[in-house]
């Protein structure tokens, strides 16, 4: 069946989007940008997969990834925050660094067999027809990203540090007057939002490619800084987003498979479409969605 | 090369405190830069005289760093003019090997009917053209649908690697290559002529006059002067009555039409043919070029030998080392750390 493919597909690929696109909108939401997300991701990848190798635990070398990341975005924070260096510019240099780093650090892992994280198939609920392919046999990451948006968009809309993070973003000298310092909060959220892009990096290695290559995140990290504005930085509508990158791509798979008479090549830059037709279509109702500070920015 | 009005206003110890601090992110850079090295078990000393001695070691080191310098300028260029206006082209990626395209796409077309010089300056205008196309569709986008230009730079590189790989598997393939896939050898109209040297081509030299040139229009037409009051100030362009639609819609297309002609000297002065991966990474050591030289063409022209050397250095490193050839993308990132987060710290943008 093309659909159960396709919708598989499109979840099991979608977690390694879904949590740097939840991390971005947090990043955005506390007034940073990072497009050192793919970078973030990348070194995410390298490092689960590495220290998955070298102790034998995938879950170590998950939260290794999610350590990394973190530590990638600190430092984009302290740029562009006590440095005051500009975000985009920054950014890519973060992502420049990582490229070079996994080059540098990746080498002797190339090739290697991984630990990986294997699919846990939910008892009863992964037998049923169509749903149970789709939704109930997956890597634990993959049901923890589920839940991952609503709870993200809980603690933003429902929670005091979620209203400071907020605040950070729309209205710093409001936040300063009551005596929370804004750079403080945007330390924190960008790099909890670095180890979220960590996390889907260390997914993407560990359980869906189960390989480690360089530059294997081929602009997924940036994809999820263009799904902040889809989802008009809601955690939320980030599914809907995740999904649709990964289910073009595992469309695009499956019309491979099957002959399409499209050349495979060319099938390949449909995600990349995908993604630039729906923000095309959705801009000029986005313009206003975004934190007022950020505008500030870019 | 310092910027005469920028530097004007400076005292002199503001002057002394910005080459101290322009120092430090240098030796800073290359200190973590060692360190990293020394993690992966290898020499730092012997790493960083690995990777000067090929990227300046002798007169053909130096004409490497030129030659890979050459598409970096025009990459950088790309990012330059937009950027007066307040706008981010980090597309060069793409442009440039769409720039390489278009030219092969020309070379083909004509089939050796025409002269050498007719078929390059073709060539070159097909390559513009192409990249400028690119970089005209994201601004277009951002003129009429409000989409962001630093969002759909970025993705539509993946998209123009996709077409590169697609015509060298498909279409344009040289049925003479095997495992690795690449299209036919350009004919000999359609190679830049060699100047000195083995290699060094005519482009580097065309590269070096178009940064001028560049630097001309920007700093002394009346065009350049509205781009910067544009990108100072968007609502005191409005206000002027300037075109604001034309006037960034343009400066995309002319930086979209640089990359491209950078793409079109690579592969008319270098490469020879298309294969996949032709300027892989160029277009964005370009756009951190350009910010190592806060927009001004001029500083381009070092920023773009600088970061060139350190390209033709890592070949070096790899050579001496066994290090990938991507460890120097660690350096270049660490430089440009330093300079955005310290040597540049307060000084006008």
């Amino acid at each position: 069946m093309l659909l159960e493919s396709v919708l598989t597909g499109a979840v099991r690929g979608g977690t390694s989007i879904l949590f740097p696109t939840i991390g971005e909108v947090i990043a955005e939401r506390s007034g940073v940008v990072n497009l050192g997300t793919e970078g973030c991701m990348l070194t995410g990848a390298l490092t689960a997969y590495a220290v998955g190798i070298e102790t034998g635990s995938a879950w170590l070398g998950v939260l290794a990834g999610v350590a990394a990341g973190g530590a990638l975005a600190a430092l984009h924070a302290f740029m562009v925050i006590t440095r005051k260096s500009n975000q985009i510019a920054t950014g890519l240099v973060i992502t420049f660094l990582a490229l070079g780093l996994t080059s540098l650090f990746g080498q002797d892992y190339v090739g290697q067999g991984v630990n990986a994280l294997e699919p846990v198939s939910i008892p009863g609920l992964a037998d049923l027809p169509f749903f149970g392919p789709v939704l109930f046999d997956h890597d634990v990451l993959t049901y923890a990203s589920f839940a991952a948006g609503p709870l993200a968009w809980w603690v933003l809309f429902r929670t005091r540090i979620g209203m400071t993070v907020r605040a950070a973003g729309e209205r710093p000298e409001v936040l300063e007057a009551f005596g929370t310092s804004p750079a403080l909060v945007r330390y924190g959220a960008v790099i909890v939002g670095g180890m979220l892009a960590g996390l889907g990096g260390a997914q993407l290695s560990t359980a869906f490619t189960l390989n480690w290559s360089e530059n294997m995140t081929v602009g997924r990290g940036f994809v999820a800084v263009a799904l902040v504005i889809f989802a008009a930085w809601d955690p939320r509508k980030a599914m809907a987003g995740a999904y649709l990158f990964s289910g073009s791509i595992s469309l695009q798979l499956q019309l491979q498979a099957r002959g399409s008479g499209i050349s495979r090549y060319l099938l390949e830059a449909v995600p990349y479409l995908a993604v630039i037709a729906v923000l095309v279509l959705l801009s000029s109702r986005r313009r206003h969605a975004g934190p007022e500070s950020l505008s500030r920015v870019i | 090369m310092s910027g005469t009005t920028a530097m004007s206003g400076v005292s002199v110890p503001d002057r002394v405190g910005s080459v101290a601090r322009w120092s430090a992110a240098f030796v800073g850079s290359l200190f973590v830069f060692g360190l990293f090295v020394a993690a992966r078990g290898e020499d730092p000393i012997d790493a960083i005289r690995a990777i000067i001695e090929s990227a300046v070691g002798d007169a053909d080191a130096l004409g490497e760093t030129a030659i890979r310098a050459t598409p970096l300028l025009l990459g950088a260029l790309a990012v330059a003019v937009p950027a007066r206006a307040g706008l981010f082209n980090i597309g060069g990626e793409g442009q440039l090997a769409l720039g390489a395209v278009g030219a092969v796409g020309m070379s083909q077309m004509l089939g050796g009917s025409a002269p050498t010089f007719v078929t390059l300056i073709l060539m070159a205008l097909a390559g513009a053209a192409a990249g400028a196309v690119w970089a005209g569709g994201a601004a277009v986008l951002r003129e009429v649908f409000g989409t962001n230009e630093i969002i759909t730079t970025l993705l539509l590189n993946y998209v123009a690697a996709i077409i590169v790989t697609w015509l060298v598997f498909e279409p344009w393939k040289d049925p003479a290559s095997l495992g690795q896939a690449y299209s036919v050898e350009l004919d000999g109209r359609s190679r830049l002529p060699v100047i000195t040297g083995n290699r060094v081509h005519l482009g580097v030299i065309v590269a070096l006059l178009i940064a001028v040139v560049i630097w001309l229009v920007l700093a002394r037409t009346r065009w350049g002067f509205r781009l910067r009051v544009l990108g100072g100030n968007p609502e005191a362009g409005r206000r002027a009555g300037f075109g604001v639609v034309g006037l960034t819609t343009g400066a995309m297309v002319l930086g979209g039409a640089l990359a491209g002609l950078g793409g079109m000297i690579e592969v008319a002065g270098v490469e020879g043919r298309l294969r996949p991966g032709i300027l892989v990474g160029f277009g964005y050591t370009a756009f951190l070029a350009s910010w190592l030289a806060k927009h001004d063409p001029l500083r381009a022209i070092a920023a773009s030998l600088l970061l060139g050397g350190i390209i033709v250095g890592g070949f070096g490193l790899k050579i001496a080392t066994g290090l990938s050839g991507g460890a120097v993308d660690v350096l270049t990132a660490l430089i440009l750390l330093g300079v955005l987060g310290f040597a540049q710290f307060r000084e006008a943008i």
